[in-house]
């Protein structure tokens, strides 16, 4: 066995394991205490759990010779031990709090309305029962409610188990996750609907599990916000996982966002599952975080899926951000666009790797891969790497990377007009990532990402007069 | 009663080097207010090097001589400095910046100026029916309002919003480098029109070309033959017609001869 994989984090994930057993104190609670009668999980569920743990243990933790790591050293992590981080009612998070981030994204609007509209779940665990009741079309409940009554229903989108090193986080979160939600989209929705995602924790040393299924049925068509947040000083590692799963004809807009404190650490798995003439338009904003690890899984089931992902990834101080896209065309006349704009200033690094793979039979995808990049210090880095995997004829590939500095002709031209150096430079940053901004309907939120983003950017206080 | 000849532009045994190599060799020239001045020369003879020497740029370092800019020492003025005080330069090659709006470029280019001036900034109103006006006078589609600077514009679009952008400026010295290539006649002629527009007075335009067909529109007072780093002949509207018909080889030689 290598160190790693006798590593104290690996120790302490098999013994979260087996402190799920039956009859074990239930996980995160603040006192130990034996979980209801009739709250044990059914076998189907916790064989496959088993499975994933193992293959997890299996894989171990990831190294500088796992491909999709290779830009990210995990060794401080590897020595630490972590436990289960505490329930949403330890910490006191009021929904006050909730609203106000509801607002900030969603738009301002009556408090009841707003509720209605945000899904709150703290570490992992869902505050429920949100609200009288959500809008009509929309159906939420917690997963670990599903899992008792409908233990079927969370198997069929748990399985099957990948196998690929960069999904092990996902085996992980599988195999530990105590609770999260299930919604369903039943048609279309006149609002969008925020899932915030609230971090915290007491000490050290913690992990949590949120885990996050939409189902988007046959023709219906949602925007889904998660938006994901610290609250007080430290926050527990934070291993989320998110399925989208769009029917026949369905429509999201799916927005992901990191905004945790300076030291989280996060790795988040993206899973998307793409029916006949299915669309998603995704959004990855990377705006907080020490270490933020986004993963995104796409395929193409079915002929006609359409997948249009765009990321914002902002290094900032010496944050560490690793973006993953895999995309996968598994059926015709599937289309895929990926856009990614990186900008890193201080000594932070920002990694972006896609990879489109076309399977045997999907005729006439269309696939474009672009990744753009820009440093903004001379101890800041960017990384990129488009890959394609071309199994058929007749496709339509295209990708392109390319990362810089200012560039200096620009820089000029706007000086030679009078503008002072610092509205240029700033003019030009704000440039740079205004189509991956453009391209959100939701303005409000759109509106709060880039007050963020150009918070964070040197020279904020120019940028804030271009908005 | 003779009007006092006022002095904008006094260029003195001005030197200067790019990326390592000597192409300004002492340049002497100077531009009164109210005057067109053609600079012309064969192509490497430091024409375009003299016009972004003169604008500012930092990767071209002055070695000798000096610049004053009505009494002002030029070279002591970083870029944006001197674009607020007056001076002007139609690119070459208009730089493409997608993302950055055309419209938005020229009104914070006119804002910087008017507050250095000390003026208030622009009312948005104001300042939008004379950019429409402007853009007529250079016939210029209404899209140009939304779009990026200079995206996706046609060699002749580029030039045309060179002139526009100093037609909104009214700068007091406009130096024009090559902004006749690569138009046709009918372009030509509007962006004739466009500079002849600015003429007052008041002001001075130096133009930098290859070819005298632009000087058919415009007409200097004053052409200097620019060679190998320096002003080897200046003389009136006469010299550039000798220059067409004769070639630069006839005042490299009658120099040396």
């Amino acid at each position: 066995m290598s160190p790693a994989q006798n590593s104290a984090a690996l120790r302490s994930f098999e013994e979260q394991w087996l402190a799920r057993a039956p009859g074990a104190p239930e996980p995160g609670a603040p006192a130990p205490g034996a979980r209801e009668p009739g709250a044990r999980e059914p076998d189907a569920l916790s064989g496959l759990r088993e499975r994933a743990l193992r293959r997890f243990l299996h894989l171990g933790l990831p190294t500088s010779h796992d491909e999709s790591w290779r830009y990210t050293s995990l060794r401080p992590l590897a020595s630490q031990s972590f436990t289960d981080a505490p329930r949403a009612q330890a910490l006191g998070f009021e929904q006050a709090l909730a609203l106000e981030h509801s607002r900030a994204l969603l738009g301002d609007r009556p408090a009841a309305e707003a509720q209605a509209a945000t899904l709150v779940l703290v570490n992992g665990y869902p505050l429920l029962p949100p609200a009288p009741g959500p809008a009509a079309g929309l159906e939420i409940r917690t997963l670990s409610a599903v899992a008792r009554e409908n233990p079927d229903l969370v198997v069929r989108h748990l399985e099957p188990l990948p196998d690929a090193e960069e999904l092990r986080w996902l085996l992980l979160n599988t195999a530990l996750a105590v609770d999260g939600v299930h919604i369903r989209i039943k048609s279309a929705l006149a609002t969008p609907l925020l899932i915030l995602h609230v971090g915290s924790a007491d000490r050290p040393g913690t992990v949590a599990y949120p885990r996050v299924i939409v189902e988007v049925a046959p023709g219906a068509a949602a925007t889904v916000l998660e938006h994901h947040i610290q609250h007080g000083a430290e926050s527990p590692l934070s291993n989320s996982a998110t399925l989208l799963a769009l029917g026949r004809d369905a429509r999201l807009e799916h927005y992901r966002v990191f905004a945790a404190g300076e030291r989280a650490v996060h790795f988040d798995t993206l899973q998307v599952r793409l029916e006949r003439d299915a669309e998603c338009r995704q959004f990855t904003v990377a705006l907080g975080g020490g270490l933020v690890r986004a993963l995104l899984d796409a395929r193409l089931n079915e002929p006609g899926a359409k997948l249009d992902s765009r990321a914002l990834l902002v290094g900032h101080a010496d944050r560490h951000v690793d973006c993953v896209n895999v995309v996968r065309h598994a059926a015709a006349r599937t289309v895929s666009r990926q856009t990614a704009r990186a900008i890193a200033s201080g000594t932070s690094r920002v990694i972006f790797n896609s990879k489109v793979v076309v399977d045997a039979g999907a005729s006439q995808s269309d696939s474009q891969q672009s990744c753009r990049g820009l440093l903004l210090s001379p101890s800041a880095e960017i990384d990129s790497r488009p890959q394609l995997e071309i199994h058929t004829d007749e496709v339509k590939c295209a990708h392109g990377a390319t990362t810089g500095r200012l560039d200096p002709n620009m820089l000029f031209y706007m000086l030679s007009r009078g503008l002072d150096r610092q509205t240029a430079q700033s003019l030009l940053v704000y440039a740079f990532l205004a189509d991956v901004l453009t391209g959100m309907s939701q303005s409000a939120a759109r509106g709060a990402i880039e007050s963020e983003l150009i918070r964070q950017l040197p020279d904020s206080q120019i940028l804030q007069e271009f908005k | 009663m003779i009007p006092p000849v006022r002095m904008l532009l006094n260029i003195s045994d001005l030197s200067a080097r790019v990326a390592g190599k000597e192409i300004l060799k002492g340049v002497n020239l100077k531009v009164n207010a109210g005057e067109v001045h053609a600079i012309m020369g064969p192509n490497g003879s430091g024409k375009s090097t003299l016009a972004q020497v003169l604008a500012g740029r930092e990767d071209y370092e002055v070695t000798g001589g000096s610049v004053s800019f009505e009494g002002a020492d030029l070279l002591a003025m970083p870029a944006e400095q001197r674009a607020r005080a007056g001076l002007f330069l139609g690119f070459q090659y208009p730089v493409e910046i997608p993302g950055v709006n055309n419209v938005y470029l020229l009104k914070a280019a006119l804002n910087a100026k008017r507050k250095a001036a000390g003026e208030p900034e622009v009312d948005a109103y104001d300042f939008l029916s004379l950019v429409k006006q402007k853009m007529k006078l250079m016939q210029m589609s209404e899209t140009f309002l939304t779009r990026g600077v200079n995206e996706g514009f046609s060699g002749g679009e580029k030039k045309r919003n060179e002139v526009l952008q100093m037609l909104i400026l009214e700068p007091k010295l406009a130096i024009l480098d090559e902004t006749d290539s690569g138009l046709d006649i009918d372009a030509l002629k509007v962006v004739a029109m466009g500079v002849n527009s600015l003429r007052d007075p008041q002001r001075a335009v130096v133009l930098v070309t290859h070819y005298q067909r632009l000087l058919d529109y415009i007409t200097p007072d004053h052409v200097h033959v620019l060679s190998d780093g320096r002003i080897l002949k200046s003389g009136d509207r006469s010299l550039a017609l000798e220059l067409e018909r004769r070639g630069y080889d006839w005042v490299r030689e009658s120099r040396v001869a």
